[in-house]
Order: structure tokens, then C-alpha cells, then sequence
């Protein structure tokens, strides 16, 4: 792989990542509260499997840039103000009622699996390795999403409401989701990711059979630009300032 | 007030591949496949396990030893209406604290004569504190398929076992090595 390309595949993995850590401390906050105590366990474990994931991608970024892998995961969550993050919009958002909780996962799962399954492949080792060990865990993550959202879609009127609700709410958002990631475009002319926006289709062939299973109606999505990954909600503010609070006290904290 | 809680299914886990299937507690969930996945994320939260299976509780037939000998099952069970026979299968307690542990297969017509029969043909030794028997088509079992991304990654993931914290003896230190207050002069 030629040097230029280590950059450019570093800001593409970043999205990822950013995805992964976001997403993964907005299933934290579900700790204590989940619906029962056996879901309270298992969505408890799949946050620390975001974030697990994030952590393996910002460590092969870091050898990507020849940083410190040891240390460059903390610097990438603690040290980083909102608009340096690339995660997308949609993993932002509060976490709502447990159908707005379980279609988002659902939906970044959908991506997950596919994109990985096209990473496994990836010409530069350690990015095919990570992505091999990620995939098993997402294997487990999708079904445990995909069962709630059926569940929830297909049970009584009121779970079915709520599911078409979060829906309705989260569509528009995947559009940015579902955007060509920073360098891919390189990264494609370069012959290291597939041409064609695979991975945008296969999220479909994915998610789609499962809202038309659960009766749901797919809404209309907006036109009009879609925003860059390095534009932000409010609610990101809101979440890294809570996050970031105790290395901010004491940024040299050990724990 | 109706009941609000989930049905209830029973765990039971294999550690290695020829290991007996042993209970190891319960899980609450809206159906068997979602169970399936609890048992999963509750009990399988360390590394070693092979194989999981769920049993609705209701399926279960329980006897201890005291019940057998206070009210013994006849030696000749009235026909079941159907009469047909159905794959049991057998666990047994052998310990006061031990789990219920997989022990074999009876083919039966009723679950009463499922224990009649396993305590005669599979006469284990010594004789158990206890039995459960349920019909086989009750039990799910993950697909082994699902093996690996159902258990492998647990062992990913030494951050799960106590042994990686050392909270108890980091407190010790602290608590006999209290750090000087800011602001005081530490002579």
C-alpha cells in the first residue's frame, strides 16, 4: 500500500469508529434501565462490544498513522471536540423509548455486517483481521436487533405504533448514514473497496425485508443536501461534555 | 393484578463438546428464540461454553427424592390418553448444592413414567437427591452454526473475569497509604 494511502484509509476507518464509540455509549445509558434485567444485562454487553470495536479501530488507525496504539484510543475519545468527530448523525440522537433504542440499532447493525463483511477482505491485513473479529460479534448483535424490531413491529398495537414512530423519526437520517465515507472514493479508485456502493445495497436487501415483515411503512425522505459527517447535532455537544467531563478535571486520572 | 412477567425458561449449558448439559439458572423472555439469546448474554458471559439448551419451565416434571418415597409412583401407570411414546430427557441432582445434570435419554408416554423408568433402567449411583424430566421436542438448542458468534468472542474478553481488577487490594494500599490533602504541608 502506498504512504498516501495509509491517510486516507485511517480518515475512512475514523467513521467507523466514531460511529461505534457514539453508538456504544448511548446503549451505556440504557444500563440500569433496560426493560427487564436479563435485556438490562445483554444490552449492557453489547455497549461494551461498541465500544470495543471503536477501541480496535482507533488502534489500527493509530498504527496506520504510527502512533502509539496504547495510548491513541483515549487521546481520539477524550481529547476530541465535537467537530473533529465523523460519526454520523443518527447515533447521536437521545435514545428514546426502547423501539427508538432497538430499530437504531437494528439499522447501524444492518450497516455493520455489511460493511464488514467487505473489510474481511481488505488487502491490508490488520484491517481484514479486525474486521473478521468484529463481524462474529455483530453476527450476534444483528439478531438480537433484528428479533426486537420484529418482535415489537409484529406484537400489539402499541409496540407496532411506537416501532412505526422511531421509524418515521430515524429514516431521514439514514441518508447521511448511508453516504460514501471520507477517502472512499480513493480508497475504490485504488481497488481496495468494491466500485458500485455495494455496501448501501446490501444494507438494504437487509433491513428492508424485515420492515416490510414487521408491517411497517418505509416514509418518504426528504430532498436537499445531506450534511457532512463532520457536521453535528446539539445532542453530541451534550453527550462528549458529559464524557469527557473527568479527563477534562483531571487529565491525567488513572483508573 | 395479572401477571406481567415473561414466561420463564430454564438454562442449561455445556462447557465442552461430551461435557453433560448442566442447569445453571433461568432466564425471562417473550419466546423460546429470544430466550435462547438471554441464556446466552446471562450465563455465557465468561468463556466456556459449547452448547446451550432452553426448556420452558412449565415443561419441566420435578421430584425430589423425599417426594418419591413419601408419595412412590405406582408400578403400573394408568395409559396416557394417547399412549404414544416420546423421548424424555433425564437430569439428576446428586449433590445438596449441585445443578441438575444431564444423565440420559427415556423414551416414555407420560413424564411420571418417564422417572418410573429412569430410575429403574438408568439406576444411577448413588441415588439421586432429585430429577427433572421433560420431553425432548421441548428443548431449543442453539444452532451449532451460531457457535461462533454466540461464545468465541467471550474469551476476547478478559475485562469480564474478577481476576483483572484489583479494586480490593488497590483500596487496601490507599486506605493504609492516605494521600496528603491538598493544600496541607505533607511535613
Amino acid at each position: 500500500m502506498i504512504p498516501a494511502l495509509y491517510h486516507a484509509l485511517a480518515e475512512y476507518l475514523l467513521a467507523p469508529a466514531d460511529d461505534e464509540l457514539i453508538l456504544g455509549h448511548r446503549d451505556s445509558e440504557w444500563c440500569g434501565h433496560a426493560p427487564i434485567i436479563e435485556e438490562d444485562i445483554a444490552y449492557a454487553n453489547i455497549a461494551l462490544d461498541e465500544i470495543g470495536h471503536a477501541a480496535l479501530w482507533y488502534e489500527t488507525i493509530a498504527s496506520l498513522l504510527g502512533e502509539d496504539p496504547a495510548t491513541y484510543p483515549d487521546r481520539m475519545v477524550y481529547r476530541r471536540a465535537a467537530d473533529e468527530y465523523r460519526c454520523a448523525q443518527i447515533v447521536e440522537l437521545p435514545n428514546g423509548d426502547w423501539a427508538f433504542t432497538m430499530l437504531r440499532q437494528f439499522l447501524l447493525d444492518s450497516l455493520e455486517i455489511t460493511r464488514l463483511d467487505f473489510l474481511q477482505e481488505f488487502p491490508y491485513p490488520p484491517v481484514a483481521e479486525a474486521a473478521t473479529r468484529l463481524r462474529k460479534e455483530e453476527t450476534y448483535h444483528h439478531r438480537h436487533s433484528r428479533l426486537w424490531v420484529t418482535r415489537l413491529a409484529q406484537g400489539t398495537p402499541e409496540s407496532h405504533a411506537r416501532m412505526q414512530a422511531a421509524l418515521d423519526e430515524l429514516w431521514p437520517y439514514t441518508r447521511q448514514l448511508l453516504m460514501p465515507l471520507p477517502q472512499e472514493p480513493l480508497l475504490v479508485e485504488a481497488g481496495y473497496l468494491p466500485p458500485g456502493d455495494p455496501i448501501h445495497a446490501g444494507w438494504g436487501s437487509t433491513v428492508l425485508p424485515v420492515i416490510a415483515a414487521g408491517g411497517l411503512a418505509v416514509p418518504a425522505v426528504p430532498d436537499g443536501p445531506v450534511p457532512a459527517r463532520s457536521e453535528h447535532t446539539q445532542h453530541l455537544h451534550v453527550l462528549l461534555a458529559e464524557m469527557q467531563s473527568v479527563p477534562r478535571m483531571d487529565p491525567g486520572a488513572g483508573w | 393484578m395479572a401477571d406481567t412477567q415473561w414466561p420463564r425458561y430454564e438454562v442449561f449449558l455445556q462447557e465442552k463438546q461430551g461435557d453433560p448439559f448442566v442447569d445453571v439458572g433461568s432466564v425471562h423472555a417473550p419466546d423460546a428464540e429470544m430466550a435462547l439469546l438471554n441464556a446466552r448474554d446471562v450465563f455465557v458471559r465468561r468463556p466456556a461454553c459449547h452448547a446451550l439448551w432452553i426448556v420452558p419451565v412449565e415443561a419441566i416434571t420435578a421430584r425430589t427424592a423425599q417426594e418419591l418415597q413419601e408419595q412412590p409412583l405406582p408400578d403400573e401407570l394408568p395409559a396416557p390418553p394417547s399412549g404414544e411414546l416420546q423421548a424424555y430427557h433425564v437430569f439428576i441432582k446428586t449433590r445438596q448444592a449441585g445443578p441438575q445434570t444431564f444423565t440420559g435419554f427415556i423414551e416414555a408416554a407420560s413424564p411420571e413414567e418417564a422417572l418410573m423408568l429412569a430410575a429403574t433402567i438408568l439406576s444411577p449411583t448413588p441415588p439421586p437427591l432429585g430429577w427433572w424430566v421433560f420431553p425432548s421436542e421441548a428443548v431449543l438448542q442453539n444452532d451449532p452454526e451460531d457457535e461462533a458468534a454466540f461464545f468465541e468472542p467471550a474469551q476476547d474478553k478478559p475485562f469480564r473475569l474478577s481476576t483483572g481488577f484489583h479494586t480490593v487490594s488497590a483500596m487496601r494500599k490507599i486506605k493504609s497509604n492516605p494521600p496528603t490533602p491538598p493544600g496541607e504541608d505533607p511535613t
